[in-house]
Parts: structure tokens; C-alpha cells; sequence
């Protein structure tokens, strides 16, 4: 019996039995298919999942929209955001982005900026792409408990599956730290109400300024499940002398003031105790209440300090000043102001979980006045003693992290209640898990569905492949001057121009979703693949087979054209169909639309709407032109060209990125493309000059719209020539 | 490995034009390697044939496609079986060996080739294609620093070089290195010169007479006394 | 000792003299006699080339059988390029018998710079296993081994390559030919007395006669033109911008001048043992080389 090695995508090899007849066989590839007219089966997508989607609590998938919009394809991006996010508006703002920290360009220069352009995208779509449909399709009623991100995702999602869902806030209004912890000039309200108020349209009941205290009320009321999620907004004490003292406020409580529209009188002087985010932002919120002097006191060094660091940028830009290794240890009255008693730090052993605790320098004491003093070393929740359910570690719900249960039955715990004080995506993590926990538990779906994730990539870039990608500067978000934000509380970060969302969105290295041979057997170790690779990616493994490292391919192309055995796929054909299939769909309408001649063109979809210097394309001339959009020109074969010609085409074309191609040689292979096709073109009897390339930018002067008019023009009259010369001969 | 070029599309389209339906057929290996006949190629020259056959305004060939691991060996040949009943002609893609397999398999299917053999060589770099071995039958490569003046040596003489050597270039083709030139400059290297002072005698140039075979089983007669 | 003139001339001290004709292409032989006419009594010797820069030419056997009946001496130039060692043989045998009895052992031009591309290039022998053949059959057998009914005696040379640009690989040639017998050598092109000089530093440890090849060129174009294409000539710069230098229809004469002044030069300095002109086509021109150089009298 024959037998084949072959690899799947998980990297293991295996044998499998082959039966005579099938070993070898073309036709396996889909453009053979497609011209039998046989299956138009989607190419199965065995891409690997990249690290900013494993990195992402939500699993966003981040690669499909970057390359989306790279290509101009801006409301397809919006749309694989919704599909994932229902609130992506509020990531777009303050999202922690831990997939801009996992992205493999920090490699090679930055990390894409993820989170700019979600916030493109959001800007850009506004209200469209919002699927706020949602009808009952279940009996069960469902209490949310707290509207917090992990909430609200809760409620979004079980309302989908079609539940009756409400939602309890105590609160006069909806979003939980999002609207009393983040202050507007990080989330600005408008976007806030705008996803907020999409779960009344989709018919969730919402009940403000009610607070729950009892969850046997609840059950009471004919829920037959609750998701507890009331947040951590109980400041923690430091637990010195004087804490007590009027001017000493909590900076939850002062943040959540200043949120519902009071302005606190905070005298001259002010300085925020604390190190996270609620700390930060306290301290540029009392700037922005037109405090003179603010300063933050915190008690390890810069590179522990929890906030985030753009955070800590900005602040520092605004002119906060950060005294580090500084902690209060006593706090007296004096003269109607604060005078605190501080104490420097020095940092000592490593904890048990790794970071240094500060120690006090023996005889370093020091004396500060202010006129009000912020506490915001922390969180945490305020579970009422009604609830009935185990607390843990610092007042923390206990629920199980699989399956959010807590010891009551059919009462459910995510979000900052249960982990502590932590960032929204996280949040709408656990709601989106405990909506569908939900639904397994009142459907007595029993054990519970798997989730089936894909194999992750892992692994880092060697430096012979950095070596060879381009360095592009990562586009930071545009800011307003740190003289014109203090002014007020409007939105610090402005968002991106068209040019520099696309500009950043083709950074993206395509982690995971690269060649692969997925042909062993059709192999013929020619070392094509080795020798044509740009960034010299694939190798001879110890056994003299051909590898091609995933984590290291940057999905151009090259290979899987160039490949003479065809037996090189792309993980993920990301193209929406293939080319051939594109190329079938504009020759078709060429034939309906019987006007000659007519001009096929294979256009980079990411320089043609990306860049916009052939967006003009569509003009009269003296042919009409059928644009094919493709992923990179470097797909491009020399098949394709020969059967646009095959099918009528007078004229064909290829506009490609040239040099500011993503990908390192494209065009150098084009043209080798090119070449051998207008070898055959002569043999055929067609011009060669019947097929041109160009360049869709205008970085070297020329005009591509004006060279692509020439040609059409040319085009134009070989094919009166070929007209007149066939009834010469008639 | 063994390196073929296609033919024009001229010379393949006149070779095939008595035929209705042609199985183009290609070979997994050499020719594969070579980019000369490959399923990538077959798939090529598939397109080129219809793109003619349409431009041309006649014509009603129809064409098929095929491509085996390698055309040399009968085992691999029975994959065709089936494949073979509605075609009139088989347009092998296969080096010449592949295609005399084929007919012989088939001897009542025309047979075709449709690259031209062309030498045992290898790759030195990406689309370049250089001859090393002649298969002489005799190789003295051991005195000549491995370096082999038959292939290499437009006039394949051993006692080189030629008076026509200009720049270490040979006077045929002023792209390709003086075989005896590389040979002399290696064997300096190698501090083995004498072997090119030496006197070399003329080739045995039927080292194995054509045709040629080479036989390495035994002839063993059963049950009789072993040699 | 073979009972060839040329021979006995190379055993003694004159300065020799000797040139060569090209057959023509086809039959018409008018202009051949003509030259070998003119020549027979000025010079020493006339080669008669085997197909050179492999154009297809009236065979030199013939050629030099027309020598010998017109009464000059002939240096027959066998190529291996076209014949296999059975056809070469056979054609020794039969000129020996016809008193054609020096032979210039050579190589050949390949196929590609010749007007029959197509054509199969034998080389069954190179040059130096050429002359040992020859040797072998002196000694009573043919290649196979086979004894010979009556064995041929010849003077044998070859050609040498002093300018070539890496002369290493060369000289051990030339040692190889002279180990295989080789009596005599005509060198290729000289422009530049330099190299020559330092070629014979190496080459007078031997006991074999070297003429220095002198070409005559009749324009800087055709200097060009050789240049590129001839195997075996590099034309020096000052004396391609010599020829570029002169006006229309005076380069001949300049051509003629050149050479005449390269013989004088290597005749006064003794650099080597004689010159082998090679007229390329104007044959008619070589008294008047001899004469402006000063060597008319020197041979019988």
C-alpha cells in the first residue's frame, strides 16, 4: 500500500494510507476547479492565531481587521470589530491594547497601533455595522446586577441568544467605572451614550438609581439567573495617622464626583497618593479643575508603576510633577491645610511575585503641606452581606474562572468584583464568557461546550528575517498640546487621517497566516522557495525537507507563485475569493457589457484604495478597463495574464505598489512574470507591449493615470490595427 | 539532476495540431526542478495552448492536465491508466526519458515531447542552469581538482587550455570561464599542479558503446554451485 | 630526422622566414597559386590553414600538395577539430607519401565563431596528443597499436600564446608540446615585443625554434574586429590608435609598416628564432613586408 508523509498545521508529521490513483495528483488545485466549473469551495483556513488575537481577552480578530483597513476596506474592518466587540467605540478610547504589547513589529521597529485605528474604524462607520437587532426567543428572564463593561457585554450577548435580560445599576447613569471612573477626556460621554444606549434599542430592560441588596429578591422576581458584576469602586485606606482628616478624599470617590458633574473645591496645592490609573487620572482631572500645583506621590519606581505609560507621558507633559519612591506615613492638621509626613523608599527583595518592595530609608523623613491629599492605592468591591455568596482575597467575589459560577446556584460573577481592580477588555471578556454560561446553564447544557481555539503561533523574529523587513515609524495619534488639553476635559488623543490609518495598517507583518507546504509529497526539494523568499525563510531541516517557519513568513507570495511543483499554499487565503475567480467575474462582465476593446487590469487592492493614486481609474479612453482587484501584485501568475488574453482581453496590466510595497522585491518579480508571458504572447502572435506594468504611486514624479491612458490609447488602436488587417485579408 | 528547456509554443503547437484531445502531462521531478516542466509549467503551457487556440479564431483542441512524480518508472505509469482512453495525444513535459517510458507504456498512443533535453547539470542560482557531467562512463574528476573539462571546455580537451582563452573567459561564449583556466587556478590551490603538467592520453570515448546499459544484478544460476 | 628542408633550416641559424596561405572556399584555386607563386622563393616555408576560425575552406592537405607541386615548401596545419584519430592518421599517411612531411600540430578554433554552427566539433585529440600520435606513428604504429606497413617521419610544431593574458596555464602547455616532440612553434599575434622578450626567456631552455606570428592589419577597425572575435588575438592599444590614426584607404600601408617594423626589431634584437607572417587575406602585401623589413635576403 502507498503511503504519503504529510504535515498538518499543527507541525506533527503523519502517514496516512494512500490509494493508488491519488497520490500525485493535480487538480487538487483550485484553478483547475474553477475551470472544470466544478466546486467553488472556499480554501480552508488553516492560518495559525496571530499574538495580538491570543494576547486580546476578547480574541479580537485583529490581523483580518488591519489588513482590511490597509486595503481601504474600512466598513469590512468596522464590521469584524462588531463581530467581536460590542462596544468597540470604548476600546477604541482606552482600550490597554495588550495586543499592541504582544505585536511581533516590536521586533522590528513598533508595534502596529492597534488601537488608533480601531478608533478609525469606529469614527469612520459611525452608527453603520451595528447589528442592534435582537428578538425573545427564550422564556428565561435574566438580572444583570451592575453595568459595568462586564455588564453591559453580558447583557448584549444574552439579549442575542435571544433572552429577556435587565439590567440593575445603582447609579443615575449606565457604564460603571467607564462613566464615574474614566474621566471624559479619556472617554468622551458622547461615545459612552452612543453604545450604551444600543441595548435599550435592542430591548434590554435597563433599571438606573436602583440598587440591589438582596439576590433572593431577585430570584423572587422570576429571574432564573443573575450576573453579579458591581465593580471595585471601594477605595482602599492607607491606614495612617490622620487618614481621617477633612482634605484627605478617596480618589475613586472624587473621580466619580467630578464624573456626575460636581467640582469639588480642592484649594491650591494637591497631591494624589497612588500609582495605577485611577491615581493618573485623579491627578490630570484636578489639573483640569484648574489646580495650580498637583503631584503625585508613589511609592516604587517608574518602571513599576501599574498605569499605563502613555498615561504617565501625558501626565507628565501636563506638567504633573511624580515623586517617586515617596510614601505618607502621618497626616496632620495645620494651619487649615494638610501636612504630611513622608518617608523616601528605597526598593529591596524581589515579593513572591517578583517585584520589589520598597523599604523605608531609615532618618528620611520630610514634611509637604498641601491643601487636599488623594488616596488611590486601590479598589475594591462592596458586596452587600444580602447576596449570600463567598468572598475571597481583598473582598474579591469567589466565582470559578471556567465557568463564573459562585456558590449559589444560578448566580454568576465576573468583571473587577471578582478579579480586583483590572482594564475594560478584560471586563467585556468575562461578560461575553458569562453570557454564554449563562445560556449553558438554563439550557442544562451539560458539559459544557468546548471552545475550539486555534493553534497559536509562537516563536520570535530571527534577525536575519528583521534584517530584511523595512523600518516604517509606527504613526502615534495625533494630541493636542499639553497647554490646550488642561484647559478642559476634551478628548486628549485626536483620531487619524485617512492616509495615516492605511500608512500604519500596512505595517502589520501578517503574523500566522504565511506559506506553508501543504503538498509534502508533490515536494520536489527544488529550493525554488528558498532561493525566491525575500527574507529567507524557508531551510533544509536536518533531514533535507524543505521547512518554511510560520513564524517567521510575511505571507508576499512569492514562493506560492513561484513554486514549480505548486504544492506552497498561504495558511489563510486571505484574498475574498481567488484571483482566478476575480479575474472570471470581471471577464464575465466584459463579455456582458460587449463593448471592445476592453483592457483587463490585476490592481494591489492596498495601492489602488489605499494609497488613492489610481482611485481615477475608471475613464473613458478608448477602451474600457475591468480592474481585478488582488492582494499584492506579487500573486499575481503568469497563468492569470495569459488567460485574460485567452478570453478576449486586448490589453492587460498590472498595477502594483512598486517600491512602497510592504513586502520587500514584489515587483522585481512581477516583471520576471511578465517577461515569460510576453515571450509566449509573441509566440501567440500578440504584441508583448500588450502587457504593461505599473506603479500606482507617485513618489518618482511619473503619473500612473496618465501612463495608464497612453496604454489604453496604444491598446486602442493594435486592436483597430488587428480589425482592419483581418478584413484586409477577408 | 537532469535539465530541459520548453519548447517554443510554435514547435509544440505544430507537433500537436493532428490532434483533437491532448493529456499534457508533467513530471514531478527533474523537470520540475528546472522549471521546465513541472505542474506550474503544465498549468503555463495549458493557458498558452487555449490563449493561442482562441486568438487564432479556429481550432477546437481540447487539452488536459496531468502530472505524475515521475515519468521513468512503470509504477508511476499505471497512474495514467484511466487517464488515457479519451486523449489522442499525450504531450509529455518529462525529460526524453520520460517520454520514450510513456510510449513504450503506450504504444498506440502518440507521444510527444514537449521540452528539450538538455544536459545533467545544476542550479546556480534561481533561473540559471549550468551542464557539469557529459556521463562520459570514465570520470577522472580526481585529477582535475573536480573540475570537469569535457562539460566545461567547449572543445573538452585534456590537455588544456586553448590558445582562445581571454580575461579566464572561453572564446565560444565570453559568459562562461575557461574550464582549464578554473582548473589551473584550483589545482595551484590545491598544490596538486603536476597533475596538469602531466601528459593525458586521448579519451576512450566508448567507454560504454552506445546503447548503453549498465547491469549490476548477478547472474545467478538456481540451484546450481555458486561462483 | 625527416628528409623535409624545413627541418634542416631549423637546424641551422638563419632567420626564419615563414607564412601562410588561406585555401579558398570553394573550388575556383587561381588566386591560392597566384600567392603561393609569389611567395614560394621569399619565404622559408608556407603554412596552408586547416579551416581556420573554423570557416569550411578548400582542404589544406590539398592545398599543400599545390605547394609542393609548385615547388615551395609546405607546413601542413592539422586541426583536430573536424577529424576523428583514424581520419587524421590516414591523412598523415597519405601526405607523407606526397613528400608533405612538416606538420603544425593544432587544436582548433571551436565551432561557435565559425559559419557552420551547427556542425559536430570532434576533437577526438587535442594539440599535444596530436603531436605524440604522430611521434607514435614514426615509431611504426598507428594508435590502435596496429603495426604499420611503412611508418611516416615528419618535423611536427605547434603554437604557443605569449601575450596571453594568464601565461601560466600556457607555459605548461608549452612544455607539455615540447615533451611530446614538438620541433618548432609559431607563435600568435605579437604587438608587444615585452611579452615576447619574456616569453623567451622561458622558452630558449629548449631545444625547439620559435617564430614570432606578426599580423597584418589593415585598419583598426579590423583590429577591432579580431580583437573580439579571433581566438588567440589581442591587439595592443597603441597599435589599434597607430591604425585609427592614419587617414582613409592608407591603413594597409600602415598595416605593412607595423609589421615590417615588429620583424626588424625581433631580427636585430635576436629575441627569437624567425617570424611566421600571417597576411589574413592579403597575401600579396608579404614582399613588401619582407622588403620594408629588410629580409629579403636571408632564406634560399
Amino acid at each position: 500500500m502507498l503511503t504519503a508523509k504529510t504535515r498538518n498545521y499543527t507541525g506533527t508529521s503523519q502517514t496516512i494510507p494512500i490509494e493508488r490513483g491519488l497520490m500525485y495528483s493535480s487538480g487538487t488545485d483550485d484553478t483547475q476547479n474553477y475551470r472544470d466549473g466544478q466546486t467553488k469551495k472556499p480554501s480552508p483556513d488553516r492560518s495559525l492565531m496571530p499574538p495580538c488575537q491570543a494576547a486580546c481577552p476578547l480574541h479580537m480578530d485583529i490581523r483580518e481587521y488591519v489588513d482590511l483597513t490597509a486595503q481601504g476596506r474600512i466598513m469590512e474592518a468596522l464590521q469584524v470589530i462588531r463581530n467581536g466587540n460590542p462596544f468597540p467605540s470604548i476600546c477604541a478610547y482606552v482600550c490597554t491594547h495588550p495586543c499592541e504589547d504582544a505585536c511581533r513589529r516590536s521586533q522590528v521597529d513598533k508595534p502596529i497601533a492597534i488601537r488608533a485605528l480601531k478608533r478609525f474604524a469606529v469614527e469612520f462607520g459611525g452608527d453603520r455595522m451595528v447589528q442592534a437587532e435582537a428578538e425573545t426567543t427564550h422564556g428565561e428572564k435574566v438580572a444583570i446586577v451592575g453595568s459595568g463593561p462586564a455588564g453591559l457585554a453580558c447583557a448584549y450577548y444574552l439579549r442575542k441568544l435571544g433572552y429577556p435580560v435587565t439590567v440593575f445599576e445603582a447609579h443615575s447613569e449606565l457604564g460603571g467605572m467607564l462613566r464615574v471612573g474614566i474621566p471624559q477626556y479619556r472617554l468622551p460621554r458622547e461615545v459612552l451614550d452612543t453604545e450604551v444606549q444600543r441595548l435599550a434599542q435592542m430591548g434590554v430592560e435597563i433599571r438606573r438609581n436602583t440598587r440591589v441588596v438582596s439576590l433572593d429578591l431577585l430570584f423572587d422576581m422570576g429571574y432564573k439567573a443573575i450576573f453579579v458584576t458591581i465593580g471595585a469602586h471601594q477605595g482602599l485606606r492607607m491606614e495612617i495617622e490622620g487618614e481621617e482628616s477633612p482634605g484627605v478624599i478617596d480618589g475613586a470617590t472624587f473621580l466619580r464626583e467630578v464624573n456626575l458633574g460636581l467640582k469639588p473645591s480642592l484649594g491650591e496645592k494637591v497631591a494624589v497618593v497612588g500609582g495605577g490609573n485611577v491615581a493618573v487620572d485623579a491627578a490630570r482631572t484636578a489639573l483640569r479643575l484648574g489646580i495650580p500645583n498637583v503631584e503625585i506621590l508613589y511609592r516604587r519606581s517608574r518602571a513599576e508603576m501599574p498605569a499605563s505609560d502613555t498615561e504617565v507621558e501625558q501626565a507628565l507633559e501636563e506638567g504633573i510633577d511624580v515623586r517617586f519612591l515617596v510614601v505618607p506615613t502621618r497626616i496632620k492638621r495645620k494651619n487649615g491645610r494638610l501636612s504630611v509626613t513622608c518617608v523616601r523608599m528605597e526598593l529591596g527583595e524581589p515579593d513572591a511575585r517578583g517585584r520589589r518592595q520598597p523599604v523605608p530609608l531609615e532618618g528620611s523623613e520630610f514634611e509637604k503641606e498641601f491643601d487636599t491629599l488623594i488616596v488611590a492605592i486601590g479598589q475594591a468591591p462592596q458586596t452587600p452581606g444580602g447576596f449570600g455568596i463567598r468572598m475571597g482575597r481583598g473582598s474579591t467575589i469567589q466565582a470559578d474562572p471556567i465557568t463564573l459560577t459562585t456558590n449559589r446556584a444560578g448566580v454568576f460573577a465576573g468583571g473587577d468584583a471578582v478579579s480586583g481592580p483590572a482594564t475594560v477588555v478584560e471586563a467585556l471578556a468575562a461578560g461575553r464568557l458569562a453570557s454564554s454560561r449563562i445560556d449553558d446553564y438554563l439550557q442544562r447544557r451539560y458539559p459544557l461546550a468546548d471552545r475550539e481555539m486555534k493553534e497559536r503561533l509562537s516563536g520570535d523574529l530571527l534577525p536575519d528575517t528583521i534584517e530584511m523587513i523595512r523600518k516604517v515609524s509606527r504613526l502615534e495619534l495625533p494630541t493636542l498640546s499639553p497647554e490646550a488639553r488642561t484647559k478642559d476635559f476634551k478628548s486628549v488623543e485626536l483620531g487619524y487621517s485617512w492616509e495615516a490609518a492605511i500608512s500604519e495598517a500596512r505595517r502589520c507583518l501578517r503574523c500566522g497566516m504565511g506559506a506553508e507546504i501543504l503538498f509534502q509529497d508533490k515536494c520536489a526539494t527544488c529550493l525554488t522557495c528558498l532561493k525566491v523568499c525575500p527574507y529567507h525563510v524557508p531551510y533544509l531541516d536536518a533531514s533535507g525537507t524543505i521547512q518554511i517557519p510560520a513564524d517567521q513568513c510575511q505571507a508576499c507570495g512569492v514562493c506560492v507563485a513561484s513554486c514549480p511543483a505548486k504544492a506552497i499554499v498561504l495558511r489563510k487565503p486571505y484574498d475574498r475569493r481567488h484571483i482566478t475567480e476575480e479575474l472570471d467575474h470581471a471577464l464575465k462582465s466584459a463579455a456582458q457589457s460587449n463593448s471592445k476593446p476592453f483592457i483587463i487590469g490585476f490592481c494591489c487592492q492596498y495601492g489602488l484604495f489605499g494609497t488613492g493614486a489610481l482611485a481615477g481609474l475608471w475613464r473613458g479612453a478608448k477602451a474600457s478597463i475591468w480592474i481585478v482587484p488582488v492582494l499584492c501584485t506579487a500573486k499575481v501568475e503568469a497563468d492569470h495574464m495569459l488567460r485574460a488574453f485567452e478570453m478576449g482581453a486586448e490589453g492587460v496590466f498590472i498595477a502594483g505598489c512598486g517600491e512602497q510595497c510592504a513586502r520587500e522585491n514584489t515587483d522585481f518579480w512581477v516583471r520576471q512574470r511578465v517577461a515569460k508571458a510576453r515571450k509566449t504572447l509573441a509566440q501567440i502572435g500578440l504584441e508583448p507591449e500588450r502587457l504593461q506594468t505599473f506603479v500606482s504611486t507617485t513618489t518618482n514624479g511619473g503619473d500612473p493615470a496618465e501612463e495608464l491612458d497612453r496604454f489604453a490609447e496604444r491598446i486602442g488602436n493594435l486592436y483597430l490595427a488587428s480589425i482592419i488587417m483581418q478584413e484586409v485579408r477577408s | 539532476m537532469i535539465v530541459a528547456e520548453q519548447k517554443s509554443l510554435e514547435e509544440i503547437r505544430r507537433m500537436i495540431a493532428p490532434y483533437g484531445r491532448v493529456l499534457i502531462l508533467g513530471c514531478g521531478t527533474c523537470v520540475t526542478v528546472c522549471d521546465a516542466g513541472g505542474e506550474r509549467e503544465v498549468s503555463f503551457l495549458h493557458n498558452a495552448l487555449r490563449a493561442a487556440q482562441a486568438r487564432s479564431g479556429n481550432g477546437t483542441q481540447t487539452f488536459f492536465e496531468y502530472t505524475l512524480k515521475r515519468q521513468c518508472d512503470a509504477e508511476f505509469l499505471d497512474m495514467l491508466t484511466g487517464r488515457v482512453e479519451d486523449v489522442d495525444a499525450i504531450l509529455s513535459l518529462g525529460c526524453g526519458i520520460g517520454v520514450q517510458a510513456i510510449a513504450e507504456r503506450f504504444p498506440y498512443l502518440p507521444v510527444l515531447p514537449g521540452v528539450n533535453t538538455s544536459f545533467m547539470g545544476m542550479t546556480n542560482e534561481w533561473g540559471i542552469w549550468d551542464e557539469r557531467c557529459a556521463a562520459c562512463g570514465d570520470c577522472r574528476l580526481s585529477e582535475t581538482a573536480g573540475i570537469c573539462p569535457i562539460t566545461r571546455c567547449t572543445k573538452g580537451i585534456l590537455n588544456g587550455p586553448c590558445a582562445g582563452t581571454k580575461n579566464g573567459k572561453c572564446e565560444a561564449n565570453k559568459d562562461m570561464d575557461c574550464a582549464w583556466v578554473l582548473i589551473y587556478k584550483r589545482l595551484e590551490g590545491l598544490q596538486q599542479l603536476e597533475n596538469m603538467r602531466r601528459y593525458y592520453p586521448p579519451r576512450n570515448f566508448r567507454a560504454i558503446p552506445r546503447p548503453k546499459r549498465i547491469v549490476s544484478k548477478a547472474t545467478i544460476d538456481v540451484g546450481g554451485e555458486n561462483e | 630526422m625527416s628528409d623535409s628542408l624545413f627541418e634542416e633550416k631549423l637546424g641551422s641559424d638563419k632567420f626564419l622566414v615563414t607564412t601562410e596561405i588561406g585555401p579558398p572556399k570553394g573550388t575556383d584555386t587561381s588566386e591560392m597559386l597566384h600567392h603561393i607563386d609569389l611567395l614560394k622563393d621569399k619565404v622559408d616555408a608556407i603554412n596552408v590553414t586547416d579551416g581556420q576560425s573554423s570557416v569550411m575552406r578548400f582542404a589544406s592537405l590539398g592545398g599543400c600538395l599545390l605547394v609542393k607541386e609548385a615547388g615551395g615548401e609546405p607546413i601542413l596545419q592539422v586541426t583536430c577539430r573536424d577529424r576523428n584519430r583514424l581520419a587524421i592518421q590516414a591523412d598523415l599517411l597519405m601526405a607523407y607519401s606526397r613528400g608533405i612531411t612538416n606538420v603544425l600540430c593544432l587544436t582548433g578554433d571551436s565551432i561557435d565563431v565559425g559559419d557552420h554552427k551547427e556542425a559536430k566539433p570532434v576533437f577526438d585529440l587535442d594539440s599535444v596528443q596530436l603531436l605524440r600520435m604522430i611521434r607514435t606513428m614514426e615509431s611504426g604504429t598507428d594508435m590502435g597499436g596496429n603495426e604499420l606497413k611503412g611508418a611516416p617521419k615528419f618535423c611536427i610544431g605547434a603554437s604557443v600564446h605569449p601575450e596571453a593574458d594568464f601565461i601560466e596555464p600556457q607555459l605548461l602547455k608549452f612544455d607539455k608540446k615540447v615533451a611530446a616532440g614538438a620541433q618548432f612553434f609559431q607563435t600568435q599575434g605579437i604587438f608587444d615585443l615585452g611579452s615576447l622578450r619574456r616569453f623567451m626567456q622561458y622558452a630558449s631552455q629548449f631545444d625547439v625554434k620559435i617564430l614570432a606570428g606578426i599580423i597584418v592589419l589593415a585598419s583598426a577597425r579590423m583590429a577591432r574586429y579580431m580583437n573580439d572575435n579571433v581566438p588567440g588575438i589581442i591587439v595592443s592599444q597603441p597599435v589599434i590608435d597607430e591604425l585609427a590614426g592614419v587617414e582613409k584607404g592608407k591603413g594597409l600601408q600602415k598595416g605593412i609598416e607595423i609589421a615590417a617594423r615588429l620583424i626588424r626589431s625581433i631580427r636585430e634584437e635576436k629575441l627569437c628564432h624567425g617570424v611566421h607572417i600571417m597576411a589574413v587575406g592579403n597575401e600579396g602585401v608579404v614582399p613588401d613586408i619582407l622588403e620594408a623589413a629588410e629580409v629579403v635576403d636571408v632564406h634560399v
